[in-house]
């Protein structure tokens, strides 16, 4: 007699899981790949897709074009933090940073090329690693996160090299000061570190809760983003003689900008208020008027775009006024990233990710055009 | 001269006009002495007053004066152009004269000039105290023609006032006069006075009403007490049942010693033979399967084989029957609707009748609890319907929420994913439907049973999609491959139902039944209480503002039962809502979570809750227990509670606000937040008794 195969388990099961993944699916990190045409996004399920913004950009995009060309597995816990190098694509999240080539990951089973720990000193819970820099000029790389260390890593031969310690809690963020050797660090405990990165010293600290204009105690006192943009900073203090450096805190949001030597200015976002600052004399230049904590802060020509809680994008002027506030389709933001890769220019656009499985892409700063989705 | 003239006159009037009159009383003859008199009196008032001098002279003596003093003056021009004229010595003396005399005159014309003005002064003023006068009046009685208007107005509303007692329908005036008792009716004083007699009229209506009222009330205790009594006497019927069953029971040894079993297997099969082919089929699977695989599985036949027999008999021919009717129709045209009502009527009723026998199957679970499923056959739609019902060994205690968990309605809904039963399997009867009005089978499965796909599949029906056909023959292998897999999961579903029927018993009390063995999964001390678990309406749940993720992402249908549940902790209240799918406990049920401590939070707005929504939602597996895992809800609620603990003992303290924390930090942590989005320490560790991040 012949038998049909019965479903022992009601189909549904499967399909209602996967929803349910999807529906709580947080996206952390993004990265765009050195040739531009490719954005990598991770989740908090330790899954990194890769997106092919040119196929979705194209003018016969269809509804498969906006899907991942492959995901795979990279992580066991939350894939906090990626960058690209321009060979290689790198990304971090429970403690591991790996190393990926892109040239090889739009292949079927895409092994790490290779996986580092820094040398942690607890053992009973492995401390993540919440961001990356690039330090283009060392060739190393700088890693922060639940150890309340900077650890500096040889990208030539993989070694740990430094480990700058000072924070009191964990590290949020990092930004760099392009034209000095410096780094700037914001964290849990409130406080942005410039370090030096040729001594290993700690340069300059400014707890920038301590500062009434920005502290907001109901939000705690983190620093959730940092930014210091170069460009930016020569312009425009050029034309402003006067300022030496300018941030902005808000909750957990820092953001940096330096240009020569004697200019520099940061913004930085997190508990307290969205702050632009001036590096030189430590004070808060321009206190943006956003209630929701920032998580995501980033100079973009002469305006500051920002993003936290709430659907929206935010476009600053530098003088605190709010230009736009375009929504997206996340209830909260928490990574924005500009394409800008001269090698595809048809791909120029901002991508922004957060509390959903979708990445919002707007190909001009005043809506958003599609959502790429996991 | 001029100038002389002049200076005499001033000082003329510097002794007051009196005396120059006086000193020309000659010349001024008209004057009258009266006046002059009293003249004199008034200037011993020390003061003298032109104005009040103008009250005494009479104008027109004034006009002759004046007409007089003219001529005078000019007389004594004439006299003295012709005294000038004839010139001499003697001349300027006569002159001189003259020149007095006018300079007298003069004075006089002077003053009745101003006598003239201060009398055109007085006359002006008077005219303007008149017309205001007038005004005044004019004012006066446009205001009263203005309040006339108004009354008049006011008159005409309530002439056209409608009264609510107009829209009464009241008795007749005969019947009034007829029916009312005296008192109210009063004849005397309402026959003459309409007024008085409406009241009266009114008074009676409502009267009457109050005695219909009273009526009504009546009859409403009365059918209380039927219902009650039908009640009592069902409970009387239900409670035979038993003991007929334990009379069959006592009888089974003398059953067996009579060897009657056989007897009994032998009259079944017999009675089988009138079954249709997917009952019978599916009679003969089950017994063979029961006899077996599973000895928990009876079968028996309901209904009665005569009436089946019958069916196989033509028909009796009802040719005359039918042509009378028309007949009838073509006589009377007014009956012809209800008539072509009711036949259409009779033709559903046709359409949807079901074979007279139909098999039962009870699916004895472990735990003494049966489930009865009677499977009945609708001839003319080709389609087999069942209707389930589960008893128990012990008395239930039936929670409020857990109205629907048990219901014949819905105890099998879903049972494979999407067979909700309330939709026709088969193509075919689409188009049968539309020829006799039915819109849709849902409204009648209460009825007739439900005609779930896998029912179709025990009887051997297949019916290929979306592909009309009539002949569907009964087919024993399909029944067969599909008998132990639908077994099992009825046997799975009815226990997984008991045991969520168990856990709302101590759900709706506010206890979250965690079992022994699942204790290890939480901490031993947790403060967050269950506060409530009700169930809700599909239509309430849609419209909650913090579901709308689940809503959109489509796992919010219509099969599944909602419920929704407040957790408390001092001033922190967490409600969740919760999707219970019937495919429970392989498909977990799904909390949105709302938590209303320091304003309104939800998955959109803080990352936390979201947090703990994945922990609930995405990773219940740690939570499922032992297998068959049907405590997972009990589990994800007791997770729950221990969530919002460490969401509260965690949440950093303002240091603006004085006082202590309201939930001081007792949970072992490792850290307190941890990455980008600050997520706290949601994962217990068991033994050691931690919390740490996943």
């Amino acid at each position: 007699m012949e038998r049909a195969v019965p479903h022992a388990v009601p189909l549904g099961q499967m399909e209602v899981f996967q929803t349910l993944q999807r529906l709580h699916m947080t996206i952390f990190s993004q990265s765009v790949s050195p040739c531009g045409k490719f954005l990598a996004a991770g989740n908090n399920y330790g899954q990194i897709a890769v997106f092919s913004l040119s196929a979705a950009l194209s003018s016969e995009a269809k509804e498969e074009s906006k899907k991942p060309v492959v995901t795979f597995q990279a992580h066991d816990g939350p894939v906090y933090s990626m960058v690209s190098t321009d060979r290689h694509l790198l990304s971090a999240g429970d403690g591991e940073v790996k190393a990926w080539l892109w040239a090889e990951i739009l292949k079927k089973g895409c092994k790490e090329l290779w996986r580092r720990q820094p040398p942690y000193r607890t053992s009973l819970e492995v401390p993540e690693i919440n961001a990356l820099l690039l330090v283009p000029k060392e060739n190393s790389l700088i890693l922060a996160g639940g150890d309340c260390q900077l650890h500096a890593m040889d990208l030539e031969t993989g070694a740990f090299t430094r480990a700058l310690r000072g924070h009191t809690d964990y590290i949020h963020c990092l930004a760099l000061r392009e034209r000095s050797p410096e780094v700037l660090s914001g964290g849990e405990d409130g406080a942005v570190r410039l370090w030096d990165l040729r001594t290993a010293k700690e340069v300059q600290t400014i707890e920038v809760y301590k500062h009434e204009e920005c502290s907001r105690p109901h939000n705690g006192r983190w620093i959730g983003c940092l930014a210091t943009d170069s460009d930016w900073m020569v312009s425009w203090a050029e034309y402003r003689m006067g300022w030496q450096l300018q941030a902005l805190p808000a909750e957990g949001l820092w953001l940096m900008v330096a240009g020569d030597p004697h200019l520099s200015a940061q913004v930085c976002g997190g508990g307290p208020a969205l702050t632009l600052w001036h590096l030189r004399s430590s004070t808060p230049t321009t206190i943006f008027p956003m209630r929701a904590p920032q998580k995501h802060v980033t100079f973009y020509q002469d305006l500051i775009l920002s993003a936290g809680q709430g659907r929206c994008v935010n476009q600053w002027q530098l003088s605190g006024e709010l230009k736009a506030q375009v929504p997206g389709s996340s209830p909260g933001l928490l990574s924005l990233s500009l394409n800008q890769q001269p090698a595809a220019p048809e791909c120029k656009v901002l991508t922004a990710a957060g509390n959903s499985c979708r990445v919002d892409v707007f190909t001009n700063l005043g809506y958003r055009a599609f959502s790429l989705s996991f | 001269m001029v100038r002389r003239r002049q200076s005499i006159c001033r000082r003329l009037w510097s002794f007051g006009d009196v005396a120059s009159l006086v000193c020309c009383r000659d010349s001024v003859r008209t004057i009258c002495p009266q006046n002059i008199c009293s003249l004199r009196a008034h200037m011993e008032g020390k003061y003298y007053s032109e104005e009040a001098e103008v009250d005494l002279r009479d104008p027109g003596r004034d006009y002759e004066l004046y007409k007089y003093t003219c001529q005078e003056l000019q007389r004594l021009m004439a006299e003295i152009q012709d005294l000038k004229s004839r010139g001499g010595k003697d001349v300027a003396v006569e002159i001189e004269d003259r020149r007095i005399q006018s300079c007298v005159h003069f004075m006089t014309l002077k003053k009745l000039n101003r006598l003239a003005h201060i009398r055109l002064k007085k006359g002006r003023d008077q005219t303007h105290e008149a017309k205001q006068k007038v005004d005044a009046y004019h004012l006066q009685l446009q205001n009263l023609l203005y309040e006339v208007m108004h009354l008049q107005k006011e008159i005409t509303k309530c002439l056209e006032f409608k009264s609510k007692h107009e829209e009464i329908d009241l008795v007749s005036l005969e019947e009034f006069y007829k029916e009312a008792p005296p008192d109210i009716s009063k004849a005397e004083v309402t026959m003459g006075d309409p007024h008085q007699q409406t009241l009266a009229r009114l008074d009676w209506e409502l009267e009457q009403r109050k005695r219909l009222a009273e009526k009504y009330r009546e009859c409403l205790s009365n059918k209380e007490k039927i219902l009650k009594e039908i009640e009592v006497k069902k409970e009387y019927l239900s409670s035979l049942q038993p003991r007929l069953n334990s009379i069959m029971q006592a009888s089974l040894p003398v059953q067996e010693y009579l060897f009657m079993p056989f007897d009994q297997a032998h009259k079944q099969y017999e009675t089988a033979r009138h079954l249709p082919p997917p009952l019978y089929v599916l009679f003969v699977q089950a017994t063979a399967y029961g006899q077996a695989c599973d000895k928990t599985l009876s079968v028996a036949i309901e209904g009665s084989v005569d009436e089946a027999k019958a069916l196989f008999k033509p028909p009796e021919d009802s040719q005359d029957d039918e042509s009378d009717s028309d007949a009838e129709e073509e006589q009377t045209t007014k009956r012809r609707r209800p008539t072509l009502g009711v036949q259409l009527d009779d033709k559903r009723k046709e359409m949807l009748k079901r074979h007279p026998l139909s098999v039962m199957l009870d699916l004895k679970c472990k735990d003494d609890s049966v489930l009865h499923l009677t499977f009945y056959y609708l001839m003319n739609l080709n389609i087999m319907t069942v209707k389930a019902k589960v008893t128990t060994a012990t008395e239930l205690i039936t929670p409020i929420s857990a109205g629907d968990l048990l219901s014949p309605d819905s105890v099998l809904s879903c049972l494979y994913p999407g067979d909700h039963g309330k939709k026709t399997p088969n193509p075919a009867n689409q188009y049968q439907f539309d020829k006799v009005g039915i819109l849709t089978l849902r409204d009648y499965v209460l009825d007739l049973g439900h005609p779930y796909l896998w029912v179709q599949k025990l009887g051997g029906l297949h019916f290929p999609k979306e592909q009309p056909q009539h002949t569907v023959i009964a087919d024993h292998s399909l029944s067969a491959s599909h008998m132990e897999t639908t077994m099992k999961l009825l046997k799975t579903r009815v226990q997984s139902r008991l045991a969520l029927h168990k856990q709302f018993a101590s759900l709706e009390h506010g206890i979250v039944p965690v079992t022994s063995d699942c204790q290890y999964l939480f901490p031993a001390k947790v403060v967050s209480r269950l506060v409530k678990w009700v169930t809700i309406a599909h239509e309430d749940y849609m419209e909650l503002h913090f579901t709308k993720d689940i809503v959109e992402a489509g796992l919010a249908g219509d099969t599944n039962l909602y419920y929704m549940a407040l957790v408390e902790r001092g001033t922190a209240k967490l409600q969740a809502a919760v999707v219970l799918n019937p495919g429970y406990s392989s498909i977990p049920p799904i909390f949105q979570l709302c938590l209303n401590w320091k304003g309104e939070k939800t998955n959109s707005n803080d990352d936390n809750i979201r947090a703990m929504e994945s922990e609930v939602n995405v990773c219940y597996k740690e939570l499922c227990g032992p297998r068959p895992s049907h405590q997972l809800l009990t589990n994800q609620l007791q997770r729950l509670c221990v969530l919002l603990d460490v969401y509260l003992e965690t949440e950093s303290h303002d240091d603006s606000v004085e006082g202590p924390k309201e939930f001081p930090q007792e949970k072992m942590c490792l850290r307190l937040f941890r990455g980008p989005s600050r997520m706290k320490p949601f994962k217990y560790n068991h033994p050691q008794g931690f919390f740490s991040h996943r």
